[in-house]
């Protein structure tokens, strides 16, 4: 394991994704295998648990699962922290860049308009991108652990940014926008060729109840919905709920 | 056990044995989330922590065990009874901790 230790110090500090599985009750127990998104693999065996990688790999939690012989496997999860993309460099978009550093989120802005995109503006931005949405999307290359915020209020921006997300894995696709301009929105989306259960993936309005009226509380209800979606959760009072607090492990 | 491989590396590398203990499932509330895991060296030098301080010198009474045998264990720890002595999670959860050597 000697080895592994040192690959598994390697995989902490890159950008690669991958799960360590350990045989933890069972025949097999004490076994390690690592599996790499990149398809590199150290170990042999635990076929059943592998076999869950995909799944697993998007949920990015830690987990312990049950194999059909009662044996148990602990799958812990290794991987760079979420992306926020923001195309937007409006005022939200700093507060939600700052939010989003306070949970240990990786922060990417981009605007077409150079003016608007700077890090003066931007400062909480650790990515400043000038670029069209598309090509801002072709860039950035959201993926299964990015999450989608568009902000401009501008067809001409919204609309592609929008379209471009949709082409992507993002967990997370938000956009902000009154009751009134989501629905004309939905409208010329789904003139532009979108299908509708493509256009149920976008939350708009995006963000969770609670009120708020500042760009912080505002950036305050964006992040709080992404965590819940992320975790699969509605969001609302822990005292209403019956679930359990922390996010669902099995 | 991602969070205290620097240490667990670095202490290998000194030709020291090394036990990890990983909490692996939480049942209710629980103080430390899956994945928390708390690294025990041979000369007895601790990182990390798998509960509040709660069932940490248990574990680590069980890890002399496994560093001396290298045969892992499965730990569950519940809520802690009346007798005062017992070792237990005062919240009311329960946790799983896998305690394997380093090999």
């Amino acid at each position: 394991m000697a080895g592994l230790i040192h690959r598994l110090a390697e995989l902490r500090a890159s950008e690669e994704r991958g799960i360590l599985f350990t045989a933890v009750e069972g025949p097999a127990v004490g076994t390690k295998v690592l599996v790499l998104e990149s398809g590199e693999r150290i170990g042999e065996g635990l076929d059943e648990a592998v076999e869950r990688f995909d799944e697993l790999i998007r949920r990015a939690r830690n987990r312990l699962l049950e194999l059909s012989d009662g044996s148990k496997v602990f799958a812990e999860w290794y991987g760079p922290a979420p992306r926020l993309f923001v195309y937007g460099a409006v005022d939200t978009a700093e507060a939600l860049c700052r939010g989003a550093k306070l949970l240990g989120w990786r922060t990417i802005v981009a605007d077409a308009r150079a003016k608007f995109a700077t890090p003066e503006r931007i400062p909480s931005a650790d990515e400043l991108v000038v670029e069209w949405p598309q090509e801002a999307l072709a860039r950035v290359a959201p993926d299964h652990q990015t999450a989608i915020v568009v902000l401009t209020h501008d067809d001409k921006f919204d609309e592609p940014a929008l379209i471009g997300a949709l082409q992507t894995d993002a967990f997370y696709i938000g956009a902000l926008g009154s009751r009134r301009n989501q629905e004309r929105r939905r409208e010329r989306l789904l003139e532009a060729g979108v299908d509708e259960e493509a256009l149920e993936r976008i939350m708009g309005p995006c963000g969770l109840d609670i009120g708020a009226e500042t760009q912080e509380e505002t950036a305050l209800s964006i992040l709080a919905e992404i965590v819940a979606v992320r975790a699969g959760r509605e969001g609302g009072f822990l005292k209403n709920a019956r679930q359990r607090i922390h996010a669902e492990v099995e | 056990m991602k969070e205290i491989l620097p240490e667990i590396e670095r202490w290998k590398e000194e030709g020291e044995q090394v036990v990890v203990a990983t909490v692996v499932a939480t049942r209710r509330s629980a103080p430390r989330p899956v994945g928390a895991s708390l690294a025990i060296s041979e000369s007895g030098k601790m990182c990390g922590s798998v509960s509040g301080g709660c069932v940490e010198s248990d574990v680590f009474e069980h890890a002399q065990e496994v560093l001396a045998t290298g045969e892992p264990k499965l730990l569950t720890y519940g809520i802690s009874d009346d007798e005062a002595w017992s070792v237990g999670l005062p919240c009311g959860g329960e946790i799983d901790v896998f305690v394997e050597r380093v090999e």
